[in-house]
């Protein structure tokens, strides 16, 4: 289930118990912590049985079958998880050639500092590694 | 150092003596009695003199702004585009290399090249390579009394001096491009010594193979309008052959190597871009429709390869580069050449984006599988630009365009068989020079730079 489904029973439950109860909840709280979730379960049943709301019932065992599964992923774009694989993937490059580079000395002895006028990595400091492109 | 000497004198020498002999005279075809004039010129099968008046002045005009646009493209065009990428200290090393085998190769294309290379030869010998009516500055002739002036049998419409010297432009540039992939770390007495000889013994004669219609793969049908593999895919070949032998710069794989000035090289790729026209538009020969089709194709097939690969750069690395973009008109640029004048532009379109694409995968995933330190990426841009050229052009050749079908089989022959050529000749003129001096400088000399070690100068302060 997901987790605007979630979102949208928590909302409702949210509704009512204001309504007839006037508490007060958080719905984002009540649809992401479990926590959470189960003690508002429990305050709405039991609001359920001393005022007769039967609505109340109903959407506690609806939060509660709810909240048994886990968040289905919401979908991306190709582009863009292709986008973010690729960014991830040279990210690590980076990494392993920028640590590779300050391993081997702070200063170039071919002319480059790859440490920047603060003392920290250039940001391009790894760029030029084995290759212009 | 005596090696050295004693290869420059007795160059000279021999130069002297074919300057000197009769043979650098013009010589009247065998057969074709002379006459002052010509009413229409006759089917040449090899060079030959034709009248004046046959000649076509608007194509001539033509080629000559072509030759001119094509040199500009190597001077000072790929001197800029690589002087910007190389670091600080071997800039004017690698401009001088580009200045260098400009004046080598254009003395040895009139001694040697151009027959090798455009002229039918005989026999089975001359499927491979041409014959001896243009050696050693012979032909080109223009006779004002007897309004006469040669002409080749590729070109009649156009006088021999023009077409040979638009086809110096393109061996020119072909030698330029080797440079790439040994900046830094090549002595410069051996890339004198090696580009002289492979441009004599590999650029000629695949030139001769594909451009003179005696040529076995001119016959065999396999098409290279402008040079895909000639020029581009010869050169990735070479270059990366070169990167092999010479091996890695010092401290590659392990120290950023900065490019001194992508300011130059943009100049130098924007001077590539237009002057392109002159190599594409100008391989129709004529100043007609053809050509105008090839300089739209050109263009379009850049702009389309500036942006794919400038995509692909987005989409890896998470920001465009200026040297992304430079990279990636050049690849749409060197696909579009082999089929500039057969295909549409439509199809122009697909060979940029897929140029784009694929050369950037050449400088980058590809150049860490071949582990070679190709330093300005030659094969991965013009190799590899030209193999996806040559093919595509199989695919997307016109018979409507050109009155030629492309064939995709052909077109693999064909590349297959330069690359093979290309590499194992090159490899042994690089082996041969190695006899005469060493390929590389010391490891002190690069560690100051080529510019101070090679030639005694350094940029400005």
């Amino acid at each position: 289930m997901s987790l605007s489904e979630k979102m949208a029973i928590a909302a409702h439950l949210h509704v009512l118990l204001r309504r007839k109860t006037g508490r007060v909840t958080d719905t984002e709280w009540m649809a992401t912590n479990p926590a959470y979730a189960q003690e508002v379960i429990r305050l709405a049943r039991e609001k359920s049985a001393e005022g007769d709301h039967d609505e109340l019932g109903v959407l506690a065992d609806r939060l509660e079958h709810a909240m048994a599964w886990a968040d289905r992923p919401v979908p991306r774009p190709l582009a863009q998880r292709v986008s973010e694989a690729a960014k991830e993937h040279n990210a690590r490059v980076l990494a392993v050639g920028a640590a590779a580079a300050l391993e081997s000395g702070g200063d170039s002895a071919f002319g480059e500092s790859q440490m920047g006028p603060d003392g920290t990595p250039r940001r391009d400091a790894a760029r030029y590694i084995k290759g212009l492109r | 150092m005596h090696a050295i000497r004693w290869m420059v004198l007795s160059l000279c020498l021999w130069m002297g003596v074919g300057l000197a002999s009769p043979q650098a005279h013009a010589q009247t075809p065998a057969g074709a009695a002379p006459t002052a004039l010509m009413a229409a010129p006759v089917a040449l099968t090899r060079p030959g003199r034709v009248g004046t008046g046959t000649i076509n002045g608007a194509d001539t005009a033509w080629m000559m702004t072509s030759t001119a646009l094509v040199l500009l493209m190597t001077l000072p065009g790929i001197a800029l585009f690589y002087g910007g990428m190389v670091r600080r200290k071997s800039v004017l090393n690698v401009m001088a290399c580009v200045v260098a085998i400009c004046a080598i190769v254009s003395l040895l294309w009139f001694a040697l090249g151009y027959s090798i290379a455009f002229t039918p030869g005989s026999g089975l010998l001359g499927h491979f390579m041409g014959g001896p009516e243009r050696l050693w500055f012979g032909g080109l002739d223009y006779a004002r009394d007897a309004q006469q002036v040669a002409v080749s049998h590729i070109a009649p419409n156009i006088p021999e001096s023009v077409y040979s010297m638009f086809q110096l432009s393109f061996a020119i540039i072909t030698a330029a491009l080797v440079v790439g992939s040994f900046v830094e770390r090549m002595r410069f007495s051996a890339t004198l010594i090696f580009i002289a000889m492979w441009t004599v013994v590999v650029y000629a004669p695949i030139a001769h193979w594909v451009w003179e219609p005696n040529g076995w793969l001119a016959r065999l049908g396999a098409l290279d309008f402008a040079g895909g593999s000639v020029v581009h895919i010869n050169a990735g070949v070479a270059g990366l052959v070169c990167a092999y032998a010479l091996g890695p710069r010092k401290g590659y794989g392990r120290e950023p190597f900065s490019p001194f000035n992508l300011g130059l090289t943009m100049a130098g790729a924007g001077l590539l871009w237009v002057g392109w026209f002159g190599f594409n538009a100008g391989s129709a020969v004529a100043a007609d429709g053809r050509a105008g089709l090839a300089m739209a194709v050109t263009h379009i097939a850049a702009s389309a390869g500036a942006l794919s690969w400038m995509a692909a750069e987005w989409l890896a690395r998470g920001r465009p580069s200026l040297l992304g973009l430079c990279s990636g008109l050049v690849a749409g640029l060197v696909a579009i050449t082999p089929a500039a004048g057969y295909v549409s532009p439509g199809s122009a379109v697909i060979f940029g984006l897929v140029a784009g694409v694929a050369c950037y995968w050449g400088a980058t995933g590809l150049k860490r599988l071949l582990n070679a330190d190709d330093s300005l990426d030659v094969f991965g841009v013009h190799g590899i630009g030209g193999i996806v050229g040559s093919l595509l052009t199989g695919i997307f050749a016109s018979k409507t365009i050109s009155g030629v079908e492309g064939s995709v089989l052909i077109q693999f022959v064909g590349v297959a068989c330069v690359m093979i050529y290309s590499l194992v000749m090159t490899s042994l003129l690089l082996w041969i020079t190695s006899r005469f001096v060493s390929l590389r400088v010391s490891e002190v000399a690069e560690s100051d730079g080529l510019d101070i070690d090679q030639h005694a100068e350094r940029l400005g302060s």
